[in-house]
């Protein structure tokens, strides 16, 4: 199989990779690059636990090929912190127990934190349904949407 | 265990110690395990639900550089999953990969390439050559003379058990006099309830890495609620020395019971990595998760005889079971439901429980959240509210006059494993938890109109706290700690046991801080593996805070008394008259003298000047086991909206009222709540993994998450309209008054939907999921 030259921007660092064309961003991110923070759950889009930022949008890593990647700017959950500085989000989701096995932590972060750059006051109702593709076995997600809603700039 | 002094942390809400790990991404899971050289390992799973394998030509496979692992390869042992119970009340029937598959998606071989596209192409170049057999798919059909057989023989221990009918087990319990407790009733109510086979759903799916030692032994990383049933199952399949078998402790993601046994993967994995004397990653597609195990399914028969005062004189329950392909302890799971129908009211303690268990060419069931209670309870508590209505009495009022309390006996894991109920929330609860839901305000269903129509509803239930007894019973529990004292005063906590992510060991770390009065941020748990640790036997039966927290409490008072010991040498005091308390100033914890607090030394400098001294290091290492498994509580009070023209339901309001003794984590012990809420919501009207009426037996959904619909964010009530409260209880015999709460709060749930579904439409429902399709049949046969 032909393999592709590829350059994308993860986390700030410009990273030149030889791709496959049938290899998803995700095996790359998370074998390649090993940021395992990006999460397999479903490998079709089902799930969410695979969301990383591109160009500041959530998408979902298993069904973008990583040729299509390229030229993007790319943020996983390990690049979303400003060194030990947690973004307001991280943050929101330890104090308000919004956690439990964490697995879909990262994609849960990574959408809400761009929920709350696209739209900066979201009610209860668009945080609910900005949220509703990230899937969450232990929450119940009553959690999460009040951290989210602890960030909204009308409760700071 | 010990009132609490002073300003604890047990009870606070604090920052979990795992939280910047998780947000940030950096907490590694089986399947973010790396190492160099690691091959990865890919299923070939069966395409038909009961077949015999003539034969695998690997040669294609091999020729393309793959290991491959056949029946051939595999030490044919029989084993359960399960290890749980103890051997003589095991039963034993499958291998790590079978000569017959018995259900389709079972694992018939494995493959290991270098990568995962390598692996999946050699898997497809596998050839196998099936017989097909004819299938059954429900317990019913697999009853009938004539049915296809699954079995022969098993075995439970060593005692050889033939098979008939494809029955796996029958377990029957009486106790007092049924038939004397039937006279008794004035009224006598029997109904059928049917609950589904749900799935799992955890987001991370089932997988190993192991990685072949030079020694000969293994390393692994597996997806568990238990290192040790790993460790001790890898062990034996595989002939190695328990002491070169290491099992590390990774976090999870999400447990609800599908990982208690070791997953049917995992020896898998072991196989691979063994045969290719390389590392092996074996991760399970969704599509393969979802054919690995799934909930009981269960059809009771329950019979409850009343007084017209509302005094419940007997009960009778006759429980099917449908298992699928295999035994994954079906005879613990008969004599866990019957307790949970016993412990649920008195009875007058007049109880007779028939369970039957059936094998069917369906994938394995297994314990989910609960281990039979919530459906058991589905039964029992739709009865009670059909005996209210009958009786009409207030159904909070009936459940008042019969509920199992302080004083009375529970069953925390079937008939052999009880103890006495010390502490009891259930009063309190109801009563309580009436007045914040203006429960007086119900109306009954004629009285309600139009084509939204509101119920409320309400249902109790409870779980066991671990599975400790006075006396030992069918089933193992205790655990094991090893903790020491740092030269700086900070505690390290090498403990086996799971945290799905509860806060189990947050907890366990807010136990030892209070027991040797350091601050939080100097204790921690340490990285572990099953060489460093005792055992433990599983984070399963809501026993992570009660029994794991319990054993780090006595273990860190063993510390504790050492640690005095050595004080007083320094203080030139008697240790008795020596204590610890937490001075936040320093960031330490003190020894003081108890009747002169001024006279004090740091917990760092007693530890430091033994160091030095060469009097040893402060630790203690050693095993401890419950004699009691005391039930967590819970009531559900829920709102619910019919929609009569589309047979939706949605959830205006629930109250949901805990007891769980002392919160340990209240704010983790409230996410428990709602997220057993949340999953209950999909039990009761959205969750069942329907098959294909076809002979090969595969899913409808084909194992895809979009087509098993589960609650999102999206359906779950407002948050301000979920109210949780906490009852006011202390349990004696738990660490700092702890109890359970995680499978006690999806116990009732479903219950409680149910009965609101109910009080809105007057259509009582006996089997789940209680999907639009089933609600809306049911309101236009009634013609609403």
């Amino acid at each position: 199989m032909t393999k592709h030259e590829i350059e994308i921007t993860v986390n700030g660092r410009k990273r030149r990779l030889t791709v496959k064309p049938n290899d998803l961003l995700l095996n790359v991110i998370r074998e390649d690059l090993v940021l395992t923070g990006t999460k397999y759950g479903c490998g079709i889009g089902e799930c969410a636990a695979c969301t990383v930022l591109m160009e500041g949008k959530p998408v979902l890593a298993c069904m973008i090929l990583a040729v299509a990647a390229h030229g993007k700017n790319i943020t996983t959950i390990e690049g979303l912190a400003d060194g030990d500085k947690l973004v307001p989000v991280q943050q929101a989701f330890i104090d308000h127990g919004a956690i439990q096995c964490g697995f879909c932590t990262p994609g849960m972060v990574l959408t809400s934190h761009a929920l709350l750059n696209e739209n900066p006051d979201p009610s209860e109702e668009e945080i609910r349904d900005y949220l509703r593709g990230n899937y969450c076995r232990c929450t119940g997600y009553t959690a999460i949407v009040k951290a989210v809603q602890s960030c909204a700039k009308k409760n700071q | 265990m010990g009132k609490m002094k002073g300003a604890q942390i047990v009870g606070q809400v604090t920052a979990r110690k795992d939280g910047v790990a998780k947000v940030t991404g950096q907490l590694p899971y089986a399947s973010d395990i790396n190492i160099p050289g690691m091959m990865y390992g890919v299923v070939l799973r069966s395409p038909y639900a009961h077949a015999e394998i003539v034969s695998i030509d690997t040669s294609e496979a091999e020729a393309m550089g793959a290991v491959c692992l056949t029946y051939e390869d595999i030490n044919p042992i029989l084993y359960n999953e399960r290890s749980v119970s103890v051997p003589d009340a095991t039963f034993r029937d499958r291998t790590v990969l079978p000569k017959k598959a018995r259900h389709f998606g079972e694992p018939i071989a494995a493959v290991a390439a270098e990568t995962e596209e390598e692996a999946y192409k050699a898997m497809k170049a596998l050839k196998v050559e099936y017989k097909v057999l004819p299938a059954v798919f429900t317990a019913e059909e697999a009853m009938k003379p004539g049915a296809p057989q699954l079995y022969d023989k098993v075995y439970l221990g060593d005692k050889e058990v033939k098979i008939e009918n494809n029955v796996a087990v029958i377990r029957n319990i009486e106790e007092g006099d049924v038939e004397e407790g039937f006279r008794q009733a004035d009224l006598i109510v029997e109904e059928t309830y049917k609950t589904q086979r749900t799935y799992h759903s955890q987001l991370e799916t089932k997988g190993a890495v192991c990685k072949p030692e030079p020694d000969g032994g293994i390393t692994i990383w597996a997806t568990a609620q238990s290192i040790h049933a790993n460790r001790q199952l890898i062990a034996q399949i595989y002939n190695i020395p328990l002491s070169k078998v290491n099992v590390k402790r990774t976090a999870i993601g999400g447990g609800f019971g599908g990982s208690i046994q070791v997953n049917t993967v995992t020896p898998i994995c072991a196989g691979l990595a063994l045969k290719a004397r390389r590392p092996v990653k074996l991760i399970s597609a969704r599509e393969e998760d979802f054919y690995s195990h799934a909930k009981y399914p269960n059809i009771f028969h329950v019979k409850l005889g009343v007084t017209k005062d509302g005094i419940i004189t007997a009960a009778h329950v006759k429980a099917l079971v449908e298992i699928g392909a295999h035994h994954i302890q079906a005879l613990a799971y008969l004599g866990c439901v019957s307790g949970w129908f016993a412990s649920l009211y008195k009875y007058q303690s007049n109880i007779k429980f028939e369970g039957k268990a059936v094998y069917t060419n369906k994938v394995p069931a297994c314990a989910l959240q609960g281990y039979g209670n919530p459906d058991v309870n589905f039964a029992i508590e739709s009865t009670i509210d059909i005996i209210a209505e009958k009786l009409n009495m207030d159904p909070i009022e009936l459940r008042l006059k019969n509920y199992r309390g302080t004083g009375d006996e529970f069953w925390g894991q079937g008939p052999t494993i009880r103890s006495i109920i010390k502490s009891c929330g259930v009063e309190e609860s109801l009563v309580k938890g009436r007045e914040l839901f203006n429960w007086k305000e119900r109306t009954k269903p004629s009285e309600k109109t139009g084509h939204i129509r509101r119920g409320i509803g309400v249902a109790r239930g409870f779980h066991t706290s671990g599975t400790g007894g006075p006396k030992e019973g069918e089933v193992i529990d205790y655990s094991s700690d090893y903790i020491k004292i740092n030269e700086d005063g900070s505690v390290d906590v090498v403990c086996p046991v799971v945290d799905h992510g509860g806060g189990t060991w947050d907890a366990i770390t807010k136990i030892v801080a209070d027991v040797l009065q350091v601050p939080l941020d100097m204790v921690e748990i340490s990285p572990s593996d099953t060489r460093t640790t005792g055992y433990d036997v599983c984070t399963h039966a809501t026993r992570g805070v009660f029994c794991g927290g319990g054993a780090a409490y006595f273990v860190a008072h063993k510390v504790k008394e050492r640690l005095l010991e050595f004080a007083a040498r320094i203080m030139l005091e008697n240790p008795i008259d020596l204590d610890v308390m937490r001075d936040d100033e320093l960031g330490q914890g003190v020894v003081y003298v108890k009747n002169f607090p001024e006279k004090r030394i740091t917990i760092g400098k007693v530890a430091k000047t033994a160091q030095i001294n060469s009097w040893g290091t402060i630790a203690y290492a050693d095993s401890y086991r419950q004699k009691n498994c005391p039930p967590c509580f819970v009531a559900h009070f829920v709102e619910v909206e019919v929609n009569t023209k589309t047979g939706e339901i949605s959830f205006p309001k629930v109250l949901i009222y805990g007891d769980c003794g002392t919160p340990v984590n209240p704010d983790l012990v409230e996410g428990q709540l709602i997220g057993a809420f949340n999953r209950g919501m999909g039990f009761a009207i959205y969750e069942d993994t329907l098959y294909e009426e076809n002979e090969i037996g595969n899913l409808k959904c084909h194992g895809y998450m979009v087509d098993y619909k589960t609650p999102t964010s999206y359906e779950m009530p407002l948050a301000e309209n979920i109210i949780v409260r906490l009852a006011d209880t202390y349990e004696p015999t738990g660490p700092f008054g702890a109890k359970g709460m995680g499978e006690a709060a999806f116990s009732s749930v479903a219950a409680a939907i149910s009965n609101a579904i109910y009080n809105a439409i007057g259509i009582r429902f006996t089997e789940l999921p209680l999907t639009p399709e089933k609600v809306l049949k049911a309101i236009k046969e009634k013609g609403i």
